[in-house]
């Protein structure tokens, strides 16, 4: 008889990288059957085409790479995925499709594959999709039909002036709903919102980020002199918030680097929305904190047990 | 509010940490037809030196082994019967261990014992030899020698004994039924150590899963001088020793240092009621309670002769409920020992056998860290696991040093979390060893 043998634990925690990742798959249902609900057909064939091409691109490098098949930890079937709900409607499909290869291939698997990527792959694909084909990737619909719930009567009409201090109730129910214009995953704020109680219930993901990055955005546009809830509840800052800036890989490891990466993005959304170029600075903001993670994970200390006594 | 320390896991949620197998089982106890009695159930001395010789005939609680140097303890038949055998067996370590077996008669015929009395009234100074005598090591898991641990040095001031009863590891339920079962023994084996080290102040920690175990050692220590129960949050590694410390007293053992330099002693309430048993009546430790668990058909806490073979414990719980079982662990699920094979023996430190099926036993395949930051999370002592796991599989052993490899206590709590089931622990623990090989060759 041959017993095993190893050193503890000899048992482990049922969560693991595939259903972490299947947890954030779950996640996204709702937002997917939002982006159905409004856009139909045209959505489901972006979706499709965006997350087969990032598997795609995953298993055929892998392959070439003679490196170990990872298909079924699931993570390149998430990028995919969030990279055609990043999408607006109007998109030719050759473009999410160029961006769920770009992603796997030259931001994911050129730098090690899945752990060792210092940008989140969705998000610097749809970097990279946004200068290349602006135009594409800038025409948003207003969905021809809208959510309601039955609970009241929606208008449309009302969200296409500019953003005022305080919002007409309306308004922010549009903006919850997702009867407005915009990437067709992250338009619907509801099944986003659905997305972040089910990842945080599940312990997919911690508070501290989602609540650093939606609190700063909230402030900083309230001291601007803008409705601090439609500063959260429009464009792409939640969707971006709960699913990208939450990212494992290229996020701080420490509590305190964590608060420090969401009020770092949360700052950034605001300064690039109100004083760039650019209507919409969620994609840059988290980038940029990205890139700021190894420095935060470097330079924030840790007080070991005992450590202080020691030497005092 | 129960009293804890930052970090840690809850192991196995889905099971209860395994407890509920064994919790209301009460100790029954098991004789086997021969023990195989190790010599080097105690650490921090050499194994003991035998003083019998095959067909000798020995008395239960007669000495066998004369314990090596002033840390050096005793060991004592723990039965009555014929020496079979003098010689090396494999038990749970990488070599063979100097061994007695002995084959029992059955009589249960006893040496004269002498005892002290009472634990109140005996003289303090004659506490010690008689904990050495009775060959008390750290019944926890450590083995470290009792009396040695007790032994303060001048240059020390130590204010506090914590008897531990978190018993935080998976499986486990020896220490919670002692507790229901022998609750006096427990307090006075604390008030034989508190005079002993002339300490006022006990405390007996116990986890807040345990209220019945709260509850009968409450009572049993009302009325006794300067001795506490503290309840303490369910968590793993609540019972190890500077987690614990730093829950009761809000003290941190300095990095490098002992639980001494923090003004505390920590001992296992099963050692307790050993050092109980030795002080009143000069019983000497040749009997403990161990659960047995996991794919056994009846799981039991049983008392069993020190030196049973696992085989013959298991066999007392009407044997597996696989058809081959995939391991079998000394210990606890965390931080347990698998065993080479099944007839090793029952030590003075065996909590816990656990059987694992074939599945369960199979370990899957590590796969890259993803960064998810549930090892820093839990980390009890406050480090960068996956750092230290980077710097080992590098083998940058200096680099891992600078990040606190030393203080790790190898609690395994972020292997246990680790999504992509990463060996961490094992990796620190071979760097550490490797550090220690090299510190003693002074390289």
């Amino acid at each position: 008889m041959a017993l095993h043998i190893s050193t503890g634990p000899h048992l482990r925690s049922r969560q693991d990288t595939p259903s972490l990742m299947r947890d954030v798959l779950i996640a996204l249902c709702p937002a997917v059957a939002a982006s159905l609900y409004f856009y139909g057909l045209k959505a489901l064939w972006i979706l499709l085409v965006s997350t087969a091409c990032a598997v795609l691109s995953e298993y055929v490098w892998q392959r070439l790479m003679k490196k170990p098949i990872r298909l079924n930890d699931f993570s390149a079937a998430v990028t995919g995925l969030l990279i055609g709900l990043n999408m607006p409607a109007t998109v030719p499909v050759w473009v999410p499709a160029i961006g769920s290869v770009f992603a796997i291939i030259i931001v994911k698997q050129l730098f090690g594959g899945i752990g060792h990527n210092f940008l989140n792959p969705a998000l610097a694909a749809r970097a990279v999709l946004l200068t290349s084909w602006p135009s594409y990737m800038t025409k948003a619909l207003v969905p021809e039909r809208t959510l309601t719930f039955g609970l009241f009567e929606s208008s449309v009409d009302a969200i296409t002036s500019a953003t005022p201090l305080v919002a007409p109730v309306a308004d922010i129910r549009n903006l919850l709903m997702g009867n407005i214009a915009g990437a067709i995953g992250e338009t619907c704020k509801i099944a986003v919102l659905l997305g972040l109680i089910y990842l945080l219930i599940r312990g997919v993901i911690r508070w501290q980020i989602p609540v650093c990055m939606l609190g700063t955005v909230a402030l900083m546009s309230w001291i601007l002199g803008k409705d601090p809830l439609t500063a959260v509840l429009s464009g792409g800052v939640l969707f971006g918030t709960v699913f990208m800036a939450t990212d494992y890989v290229t996020t701080p490891m420490l509590k305190v680097g964590q608060a420090i990466f969401g009020v770092g993005a949360g700052i950034l959304v605001v300064l690039i929305r109100n004083y760039g170029n650019y209507p919409e600075g969620v994609t840059y903001a988290i980038l940029i904190m990205n890139i700021v993670t190894p420095l935060l994970d470097r330079s924030l200390k840790r007080k070991v047990y005992g450590e202080v006594k020691q030497n005092g | 509010m129960s009293k804890t320390f930052r970090g840690g896991v809850h192991p196995l949620p889905g099971l209860h940490q395994g407890k509920p197998l064994t919790d209301n089982k009460p100790v029954k106890p098991y004789v086997s037809e021969t023990v195989c009695i190790p010599l080097n159930m105690h650490i921090a001395a050499p194994p003991s030196t035998p003083v019998v010789k095959k067909g000798d005939r020995v008395l239960m609680g007669q000495v066998i082994a004369e314990g090596v140097g002033p840390r050096g303890v005793p060991v004592h038949a723990s039965v009555s019967g014929t020496v079979k055998e003098v010689g090396n067996v494999q038990q749970l370590g990488a070599r063979t261990s100097p061994c007695i077996t002995i084959e029992n008669d059955f009589q249960d015929e006893w040496v004269e014992l002498k005892g002290l009395g009472n634990v109140e009234t005996c003289d303090p100074a004659a506490i010690l030899p008689a904990i050495q005598a009775a060959g008390i090591c750290g019944m926890g898991g450590a083995g470290f020698p009792t009396h040695f641990k007790l032994s303060v040095p001048p240059d020390k001031k130590v204010d506090t004994v914590i008897l531990n009863g978190a018993e935080c590891e998976t499986f486990l339920n020896a220490d919670h039924r002692l507790m229901l079962e022998y609750p006096g023994k427990v307090v006075d084996g604390l008030r034989a150590a508190m005079r002993a080290a002339n300490v006022e102040t006990g405390y007996i920690a116990i986890e807040d899963n345990k209220r019945d175990a709260i509850a009968a050692i409450s009572k049993a220590a009302a009325g006794r001088k300067g001795v506490h129960v503290v309840a303490l949050r369910a968590k793993y590694p609540q019972g190890a020793e500077k987690q614990i410390i730093k829950a009761i007293t809000g003290r941190e053992v300095p990095s490098g240092k002992l639980p001494a330099d923090a003004g505390c002693i920590v001992m296992n309430v099963g050692t307790a009621a050993a050092v109980a048993d030795a002080v009143i009546d000069g019983r000497p430790l040749v009997e403990r309670i161990t659960t047995v668990t996991g794919r056994v058909r009846e799981p039991s806490n049983l008392l069993l002769r020190i030196g049973t073979i696992f085989l013959d414990a298991i066999g007392a719980c009407g044997g597996y409920t696989v058809e081959e079982p995939g391991k079998i662990i000394s210990g606890g699920t965390m931080t347990g020992i698998a065993a080479p094979s099944e007839t090793v023996s029952v030590t003075k430190t065996t909590g816990g056998i656990v059987v694992l099926s074939q599945k369960e036993a199979t370990s899957m395949e590590e796969s890259p860290c993803i960064r998810c930051s549930r090892c820093v999370e839990v980390c009890p002592m406050h480090l960068n696991p996956f750092k230290l796991k980077n710097l080992c599989d590098m083998n940058d052993l200096k680099a891992a040093q600078a990040n606190h490899i030393m203080d790790c206590i190898l609690c395994s709590s972020c292997s246990y979390i680790c999504p992509s089931r990463r060996w961490i622990m094992s990796s620190i623990k071979n760097a550490r060893e490797q550090i220690i090989a090299q510190q003693k060759k002074g390289v």
